[in-house]
């Protein structure tokens, strides 16, 4: 018997329509889903069809779209429900089991089958054109079939029981739709698990336990290896097998064969009124009313419609389901913010309005799909829609009001989620509450993002006319819109709903990019409100369901009035949209990604030529910068001194201005006079013939003028290096001598694409010319800095040197900095409005300089840890003076920028340090390391390495550069505070390193080779130094060092002053091995070129 | 007023001719519109009621033309849908004042007079504030047609609104639908013909897309007077009747075949002259095509 009905079932979905779109949309979707899996994400040594790559691909989409298995399983039982042949069903000599088990195991069937669209999608996929044949494995079957069977099947056994049982014990279609957001719930609920088994064990869709099982393998083993069907993922299938059976178990007692849902009391049956008292339906007058069609009337049917759709979501208990679901993950998941080696940040309301939106954004996508499809059906849901539709309700009011009414809805979600984020925040001991920040974080982030493909969700359920398909569409729609931004369509006049606003930043608000942002909202709203007017023009009103004839049927639905309005729309639509053409187009340069490409290639082709001719070297800069903050804009005007270091003459300097738009650079003159030849003027590349020819040892003043100014607004995100409050940026930026290594293609593809060589990160250690160069486009070999800086008059301007002189003209500050040594070629200006801590170092006896002048430049309200670092400055001073050598300055600065960017930087005795990794940072002693303290040591270690000893640009120079800083900072945390805090620290620094093997693509190079690989230089590097100094001793070390620096000093050096070139780390090394003994020479070896 | 169709036809896509040369007047009072199932009565019905094309023909009600301009006709129109639904969970009071909003009686005050008059109008009153998802059809009829009468309509249609009602139900609907004649075209379409017996001033017969009968149902009987006999036979003997005479009706009485024949003279044979019922003409069109009563008025 159960056979039949499972037959019955089978036959019943494969004549439905659903079955196939369901599986066509799975597998177009798999066919690329390896990719939006991992859009983003560095595979490293991985390929795109490693075992483990297609495993987590395949629990990811199957975790994405259980909502289709919500939609099969769950209508199963509900349908005869719907269908209201329930009691014809029940009346047969039907057994329950037969029943229940023919309808499960039919849907299941289906389901699996649907499913499937998974497995021959992804595996399609790999043959795709896109995919390089270096990112793939060769085709193995077994791979997705057993990826298959381990991730998918089980969970969506599980899933399958889940929504079978819940959809035939609640027999409600909303309850099928949504419960696809109970599994996304759960998921997240074992994400904020912090025992790693047990999270592997629950994972639903076995993405933890997929990387905790293959956490052991080598890099090649992830690559290549199968994953076994054994331990952890064993258990967690098991587990979740077991639970499916249970709940069907569950589902099997409760059900019950009878189409009267049970526990639905009589009482709730009206009674009919015969007992009642009747009312002589001749006697009573029905008043008589107006229909009122005028502006006001339909202004108070707009705000009716809208409440009463509202209500109508507000009272599903399924939307409370949501909101509490949203409240909960939020209090549990939100435990890590702003985190920095392991150490949480304070819950600052821009942290949590962060962490807010990225967890409910998936919850208010779900909202809006699918409350906008149920909305868009209401009526016909409950087959009003015969009586709405003879009436005189204007469509675009109606849908008008659904569209305001699911708008609130959404407001409701995050009134509730600003509300968990402030218990969060009050249960954390935190009472800064910044009301304003969760108001633009929801209002003017979410909301617009929300509101505008609510416009969209609206439109596509309108135009095609089917409530699932609708949906699906919708999914497709959007996520067709994220890729063509990724793959660099992104001109916000026509990718749909423009980009994001940036980032919060206490110290700049929203900057000057909120400005921008509404303009291009208001305009996609405008296109959003005639996506509505055309939708209710499309929307099936009566019979007519084919599209062509609702189209034809238009001219009698539009009314004047929406007529009128429309236009003053359209209008509205095409004046804004110019003024950001105007803007974006006009004002400033629009690039493309492939504009970018181009250019950066025929810049590469046409001046690589120039690389290494000879050119002077800047020895003197003066400079007058006019800065002005609250118009991001500045005016330098400069003079450099160039000195001719090498045995050539030089004729001509060539002279790169920085490649942006709004950066003009005028009046450029050289001392003797010269003649410009503008034959690379495309590339801002200008070669200057001087009259009076440089001679070696000879130098020369040249003057400029550079402008940088802020038009309008840029299609992207503009400059966050020059803004209102913060405003960071270096040298760089200024014009600079020759070609320009930083403007080449770096991409390694986009270069083999375009026949260009190689690109290598950084040269050998024997290249002749890299060896003199300390960094690229360093032109320099030291210089004097003058800077006379005027800013805002609330802020203060820092840049590197003694500080002389500081006014106040024309309501504005003025700085007068001025160094009294060389320095490096390399400064920044920072001017913001800060609050100062003094303070100051004074050297023990033994060291023979002056005090040094501590300050730390900081946003109000940040001075949570500003003690910790003014201890660490004072510390690390000492003790890197006493065992590296001198510090050469007498002031040491730290200037908070916003948190565009998240590093912390050493420029010669300033330090620019973001507000975003160790300002707001939430140390406890106990159980952090107090990473305040250990970031501004590292920092200041640069003041030697990197300030006093520069490295050539070779392989191995970050070794010299960044981890004998490493070493420096752990050393000072050892002697403030532990050892044990040392080895805590390093216990993060070793998970780093296996993070960062896993990822790399190529062979992981030894410390004294390394290129750009942070993981060995910052992880590595510490880890191994500290071993180092464990094995020879910690005063060897820094010895070994001491006598590095004395001996390559940039500016002194012993051997530095006798060579071109620039120190290495087989210099480093040479020192090393000295103060090794000989019977453990291995190690230097075995820790640093292994 | 008057709604006057003209020549209406309509085919579906499939190839189902719904609507043929439909031509009708009907002037205000209770107009019945009687036919079978599938005859095309609701296709009329929501082609009047501005929910569907039609292919060719028109329809006026005094100088609105109906397929063109919809949004005028509906300021005036009441409907009342063959089949459907209400909101479960939501009362008569909250529904009744969701509509009166959607006709666009804005002003609140009239509005909440308006739906207190309609629900004791249709006896919901002592009811408004349960949920729709407990009312028996009855009460959802009654609903319904409160619902059509928020806008106080010059043409009210109400489409077969006493299917699967009991007796005493459809008693008490019609004694709602009765006084509404006065001022309103209505049209009922039903294929009870107590409906329109009861109800209706004028009618028309409708059968395969086409009018086959049209007129005042006094009047149509009145044609019939003195032509409809009546017999009892045996079940055997049917099919010979059939063949020799005018069979309108085949009804069970007791167990035994009754039947009803048209002669203009009396056919002897134990047949009994009867008054004619409109139930006799309604038969008479549908079992029967060739007569020749096509048109009475």
């Amino acid at each position: 018997m159960w056979y039949n009905i499972f037959k019955f079932e089978i036959q019943y979905r494969i004549r439905r329509a659903d079955t196939y779109v369901f599986f066509l949309f799975l597998f177009l979707f798999s066919i690329v889903g390896v990719d939006f899996v991992f859009q983003g994400v560095d595979l490293g040594v991985l390929k795109k069809n490693s075992p483990i790559v297609v495993a987590k691909a395949m629990g990811a989409i199957t975790g994405i779209f259980m909502i289709l298995a919500s939609m099969i399983m769950g209508v199963s039982v509900l349908r005869d429900f719907e269908y209201e042949i329930a009691s014809l069903m029940f009346s047969t000599p039907i057994r329950k089991k037969d029943y229940l088990m023919g309808r499960f195991l039919g849907s299941f069937a289906i389901l699996v089958i649907v499913f499937s669209g998974v497995f021959f999608g992804l595996m399609l996929g790999e043959f795709m054109p896109w995919h390089k044949p270096d990112d793939l494995l060769p085709f193995n079957i077994l791979t997705y079939l057993s990826a298959f069977v381990q991730v998918t099947l089980p969970i969506l056994f599980f899933g399958a029981a889940l929504f079978f049982v819940s959809g035939t014990l609640s027999r409600k279609l909303v309850v099928v739709y949504t419960q696809g957001i109970i599994f996304f719930v759960m998921f997240m609920l074992t994400k904020a698990i912090t025992n790693d088994t047990i999270q592997a064990i629950l994972d639903p869709f076995s993405l933890t336990t997929l990387t905790l099982i293959t956490d052991a393998w080598t890099p090649s083993e992830k690559c290549i290896q199968s994953i076994p069907f054994i331990g952890l993922l064993l258990i967690n299938k098991l587990v979740w097998i077991t639970l499916g059976l249970i709940i069907l178990f569950y589902g099997y007692k409760k059900f019950n064969l009878s189409s009267v849902k049970k526990g639905q009391p009589k009482s709730k049956r009206v009674q009919t009124l015969d007992a009642g008292k009747s009312y002589d339906s001749r006697l009573i007058k029905v008043p008589n009313t107006k229909v009122q069609t005028s502006i006001a009337g339909k202004w108070k049917q707009l705000r009716h419609f809208s409440w009463f759709y509202f209500v109508s979501i507000f009272k599903q208990p399924s939307f409370w389901g949501i909101v509490i679901c949203g409240m909960i993950i939020i209090l549990i998941n939100s435990v890590n913010l702003g985190t920095v080696y392991g150490v949480d940040s304070y819950p600052a309301t821009y942290f949590i309005v962060e962490e807010l939106q990225e967890t409910s954004i998936y919850f208010f996508i779900i909202i809006m799909v699918f409350y906008s499809g149920e909305l868009m059906w209401k009526e016909r849901g409950a087959k009003l829609n015969l009586i709405y539709d003879a009436t005189g309700m204007s469509s675009f009011m109606n849908v008008l009001g659904k569209y305001i009414g699911l708008n609130l809805i959404y407001i409701v979600l995050m009134l509730a989620l600003i509300l968990s984020g402030v218990i969060f925040q009050t249960l954390n001991g935190y009472y800064n509450y910044e009301f304003q920040v969760y108001f633009y974080g929801f209002f003017l982030e979410i909301l617009p993002f929300l509101a505008l493909y609510t416009c969209l969700s609206f439109f596509v359920q309108a135009l095609v006319n089917h409530k699932f398909i609708g949906i699906m569409i919708v999914t497709v729609v959007f996520i067709l819109i994220v890729f063509l931004g990724v793959l660099g369509f992104n001109h916000n006049l026509y990718l749909f709903g423009g980009s994001s606003l940036g980032s919060y930043s206490d110290m700049n608000g929203y900057g000057d990019f909120l400005k921008p942002y509404l303009f291009i909202k208001t305009y996609w709203m405008l296109f959003g409100i005639l996506l509505l007017v055309i939708s209710s023009l499309l929307l099936v009103r009566g019979m007519e369901t084919q599209l062509l004839r609702r189209i034809k049927m238009i001219r009698h639905k539009v009314s004047t009035r929406l007529m009128k309005f429309s236009s003053g729309v359209t209008i509205a639509f095409i004046i804004l949209g110019s003024f950001i053409f105007y803007n974006t187009n006009v004002l400033n340069i629009y690039w493309t990604d492939a504009d970018a490409v181009d250019f950066r290639i025929a810049y590469e082709k046409t001046l690589k030529k120039f690389e290494y001719i000879p050119q002077p070297k800047l020895v003197d800069v003066y400079m007058k910068l006019e800065l002005y903050p609250e118009l991001r804009h500045y005016v330098a005007e400069g003079q450099y001194i160039l000195k001719n270091a090498t045995d050539h003459v030089i004729k001509e300097v060539h002279i790169q201005k920085q490649i942006e738009s709004n950066t003009t650079l005028d009046n450029v003159t050289f001392e003797g006079g010269s003649t410009p030849n503008n034959t690379y003027k495309t590339y801002d590349y200008v070669i200057y013939e001087l009259q009076n020819a440089l001679q070696p040892g000879d130098s020369v003043k040249m003057n400029f003028k550079q402008t940088y100014r802020t038009r309008g607004f840029q299609h992207d995100a503009s400059n966050e290096n020059i803004v209102e409050n913060g405003t960071f940026f270096n040298n760089n930026d200024f014009p600079s001598i020759g070609y320009n290594k930083k403007y080449e293609l770096n991409d390694s593809d986009d270069r083999a694409d375009n026949n260009l060589p190689k690109r290598l990160n950084k040269a050998s250690r024997e290249d002749y010319n890299e060896l003199g160069i300390a960094r690229s486009g360093s032109d320099s070999d030291g210089i004097q800095l003058e800077m006379i800086v005027g800013t805002h008059k609330d802020q203060t301007a820092i840049v590197p040197g003694n500080l002389l002189r500081q006014w106040t003209e024309n309501d504005r500050n003025y700085f007068h900095y001025k160094t009294d040594q060389t320095i490096i070629n390399f400064y920044a200006v920072v001017s913001g409005e800060y609050i100062t801590k003094k303070g100051i170092w004074t050297p023990s006896s033994s060291i023979d300089i002056n005090p040094v002048n501590l300050e730390i430049y900081y946003h109000e309200g940040h001075d949570y840890n500003v003690d910790r670092m003014m201890t660490s400055m004072q510390s690390s001073l000492a003790y890197f003076s006493k065992n590296f050598g001198p510090y050469q300055y007498e002031h040491l600065r730290i200037m908070e920028f916003p948190r565009y960017a998240q590093f912390a930087q050493s420029f010669p005795g300033t330090v620019p340090f973001s507000e975003s990794i160790g300002f707001i940072l939430d140390i406890d002693d106990h159980t952090d390391v107090d990473m305040a303290f250990y970031v501004t040591a590292h920092e200041i270690a640069h003041q030697w390495f990197g300030m006093q000893v520069e490295a050539a640009n070779v392989k191995g120079k970050h070794f010299i550069l960044e981890t004998l800083s490493q070493y420096a900072a752990v050393m000072v945390l050892k002697h403030y505070y532990s050892e044990d805090k040392v080895l805590q620290f390093l216990e993060f620094q070793k998970e780093t390193y296996k993070d960062g093997q896993v990822r790399e693509q190529f062979e992981e190079p030894s410390l004294a080779l390394v290129e750009n690989q942070e993981y060995v230089y910052y992880a590595k590097g510490v880890i191994n130094m500290y071993e180092f100094q464990k094995v020879v001793g910690e005063q060897q070390v820094n010895l070994a060092i001491k006598q590095f620096i004395r001996d390559w000093n940039t500016t002194d050096g012993l051997l530095k002053t006798k060579t071109y070139r620039y120190a290495t780390t087989k210099d480093l090394l040479s020192y090393f091995r000295d103060i090794v003994p000989e019977d453990q020479q291995h190690i230097v070896s075995d820790l640093f070129e292994e | 007023m008057k709604l006057i169709i003209d020549n209406l036809s309509k085919t579906y896509s499939n190839g189902i001719k719904a609507l043929q040369n439909i031509s009708l007047e009907i002037p205000q009072g209770m107009f019945g519109l009687l036919g079978p199932n599938g005859a095309g009565k609701s296709t009329l019905m929501r082609t009047i009621a501005t929910l569907q094309e039609a292919d060719q023909g028109s329809i006026f009600l005094d100088d609105i033309d109906v397929l063109n301009q919809k949004n005028e006709l509906r300021q005036v129109l009441g409907y009342l849908p063959q089949q459907f639904g209400l909101y479960p969970k939501i009362s008569a009071e909250v529904l009744l004042n969701h509509f009166a909003v959607l006709k666009g009686i804005s002003e609140k005050g009239e509005r909440n007079d308006l739906v207190k008059a309609l629900l004791q109008k249709t006896n919901l009153y002592d009811v408004r504030k349960q949920n729709l998802s407990g009312y028996s059809g009855g009460m959802k009829q009654r609903f319904g047609i409160a619902q059509a009468l928020l806008n106080n309509p010059k043409l009210l249609i109400v489409d077969e609104p006493t299917a699967g009602l009991d007796p005493v139900e459809r008693n008490r609907f019609y004694n709602v639908l009765s006084e509404l004649g006065e001022r309103t075209v209505v049209i009922l379409s039903t294929h009870i013909v107590d409906d329109v017996k009861e109800l209706c001033t004028n009618m028309a017969i409708i059968n395969q897309g086409q009018v086959s009968l049209k007129g005042n149902p006094l009047k149509i009987i009145e044609e019939l007077k003195g032509k409809v006999y009546k017999k009892t036979i045996e079940k055997s003997e049917l099919e010979s009747y059939r063949q020799h005479y005018q069979v309108i009706s085949e009804k069970l009485f007791l167990g035994q075949p009754t039947i009803h024949i048209i002669s203009d003279v009396n056919p002897g044979n134990g047949f009994s002259l009867i008054n004619a019922e409109l139930e006799d003409v309604y038969f008479a069109q549908i079992f029967n095509q060739n007569t020749n009563l096509k048109t009475i008025s």
